[in-house]
């Protein structure tokens, strides 16, 4: 086989070691470095770069380089480049790149009219000139390189659009759970003791639905009907919300439209997640059927439901309200039990004894409960009644 | 063609170093030949013995590798020997113009030997 012969099938393989290295599943450097060395290998060039031209600054990086001095390839200059002609390899003349010493080879890389980037090429290693075939192949690279530039830049485009979108979303969550904490606490502010109690129930909720591996979206979604559950409130008047005697019956129907008006509020509003306008409406509800405003029962009640309804009962128990004074700990967990499979769902009290126990413990990091329960309480004594409540429900699990 | 997994292993002979690149030198992994003399041409070692007896191919990746070493020990002065190659390597290594750049002998024992001449 002659020589010739021998070159050509050298310069067909090195094409397909180009393209082999160009669609790997490398990460784009790795892929430029190979497609690199391919290039420096084919003509044992001493000195190559590869440079890519940022949009964004109007200026060419180097993504990969062996010989030349660096400062020398931040010289060049992308609008003289342009002039050239489009992914065709020519000598370089003294005149054009006269900072970067040593180049002999310069191919400015196109796609379409998008000016990409260029590479540069030194002497071969066998101090024999470039050929015009050499630079036919080079022409034939550079149509490759240029497009896996490209592919780069387009991927760079939609990564940078999807950080803005993803820094916008944040934006946009931040201004949403700050129009929420408002609402709430308008609510609250409405009864002076309720204070925080839309607050507290967000923040037992979203723990108990994050016991029972709930998705972060969920939970989230979760924390809003916690926020949101007594929104209808805003309706009711002020004097029927703090009334100190007994309500008549009127009063009381009046009140239990609470949950209703909530559910009207909440249905105008497009929440990203699922159920919310659900759970505030039946957050009154019973497992019986005994609740309100639908007498809802077992099935028919979501999981959600089943949180909102147990979180809201305990801090209204742990809180002191105009007609009573609040429970301790300990009575409103006895509460909660008593009511088990009547009012409230065996596996979410399950639950729920579960993290606050883990939080008396001291093995959840940011606990949601604890911090909100009467600093006096005894925890040693919370701890063991909710030992047995787990033991207990865990049994019937 | 499917590539076994590249690797290099060396060992060090009086004041020359013996390289066994083993695999098909077609990739990235191929780095490891260059990082592999340049830790010895870092260590002073201007003698560096590349043994193929278990790398029969090589790409243009690999060439590329190769030139990096010779440009290396050309920079220091150094010499490299080619040692236990495939006809295919061989006669792409002749077909390149890489062969006046290095010496070339049958075993590593000659090489080794014509190092100690002090001819090169």
């Amino acid at each position: 086989m002659s020589t010739e012969l021998k070159k050509a099938l050298y310069n067909i393989s090195a094409l397909a070691d180009l393209g082999q290295a160009i669609t790997s599943e490398d990460d784009f450097h790795e892929k430029i470095q190979s497609a690199f060395y391919v290039i420096t290998g084919t003509f044992l060039a001493n000195k190559g770069a590869i440079l890519f031209y940022e949009k964004a600054t109007g200026q060419l990086t180097t993504l990969t380089q062996k010989g030349f001095d660096p400062a020398g390839l931040n010289r060049i200059n992308p609008q003289e480049l342009r002039l050239l002609v489009k992914n065709e390899a020519c000598l370089i003349q003294d005149a054009l790149l006269p900072a970067v010493v040593g180049a002999e080879i310069l191919v400015p890389l196109w796609v379409r009219n998008e000016f990409i980037g260029t590479f540069l090429l030194g002497g071969k290693l066998t101090v024999d000139p470039y050929t015009p075939e050499d630079l036919e192949l080079l022409n034939v690279i550079a149509h490759q390189i240029a497009i896996a530039l490209n592919n780069h830049s387009l991927f760079m485009d939609l990564s940078e659009k999807l950080e803005e979108n993803k820094r916008l979303y944040e934006e946009m969550r931040h201004i949403y759970h700050g129009t929420l904490q408002a609402f709430a606490a308008a609510i609250d502010a409405k009864d002076a003791y309720t204070q925080n109690h839309s607050y507290r129930v967000a923040k037992y909720s979203a723990a108990i639905a994050r016991e029972l591996g709930w998705s972060e979206h969920d939970i989230e979604g979760m924390y809003v009907a916690g926020y949101l559950h007594d929104v209808g409130k805003l309706a009711i008047s002020n004097d029927l919300l703090n009334k100190v005697t007994p309500f008549t019956p009127e009063e009381r129907a009046e009140i239990r439209k609470h949950s209703t008006l909530s559910h009207n509020i909440t249905a105008k509003v497009k929440f990203p997640w699922k159920n919310v306008e659900d759970m505030v409406w039946h957050h009154h509800e019973r497992l019986d059927g005994g609740g309100y405003p639908d007498a809802l029962a077992q099935d028919s009640l979501s999981e959600g439901v089943r949180i909102l309804t147990l979180a809201d009962s305990f801090d209204a128990m742990t809180s002191q309200r105009p007609y009573r004074k609040r429970m301790d700990v300990q009575s409103a967990i006895a509460e909660l039990k008593r009511c088990l499979e009547s009012q409230f769902d065996n596996r979410i009290m399950l639950v729920f004894c579960k993290v606050l126990e883990k939080e008396i413990k001291g093995e959840l990091s940011e606990p949601d409960i604890l911090p909100h329960l009467d600093k006096d309480s005894d925890l040693t004594v919370i701890s063991s009644m909710l030992e047995a409540i787990i033991l207990e429900l865990s049994v019937r699990e | 063609m499917k590539s076994d997994q590249f690797s290099v292993v060396s060992r060090l002979d009086g004041d020359a170093a013996i390289i066994y690149p083993k695999g098909y030198l077609n990739n990235l992994s191929g780095e490891s030949l260059v990082i592999e003399c340049g830790i010895y041409i870092g260590k002073g070692i201007t003698k560096i013995v590349v043994n193929f007896g278990e790398t029969s191919l090589i790409n243009s990746i690999g060439i590329s590798l190769l030139l990096q070493i010779i440009e290396d020990l050309r920079n220091i002065k150094g010499t490299i020997c080619c040692t236990n190659m495939s006809k295919f390597l061989k006669d792409t290594f002749e077909m390149l113009g890489l062969m006046k750049h290095m010496s070339v002998f049958p075993t590593e024992t000659e090489a080794l030997k014509y190092l100690r001449s002090g001819k090169k």
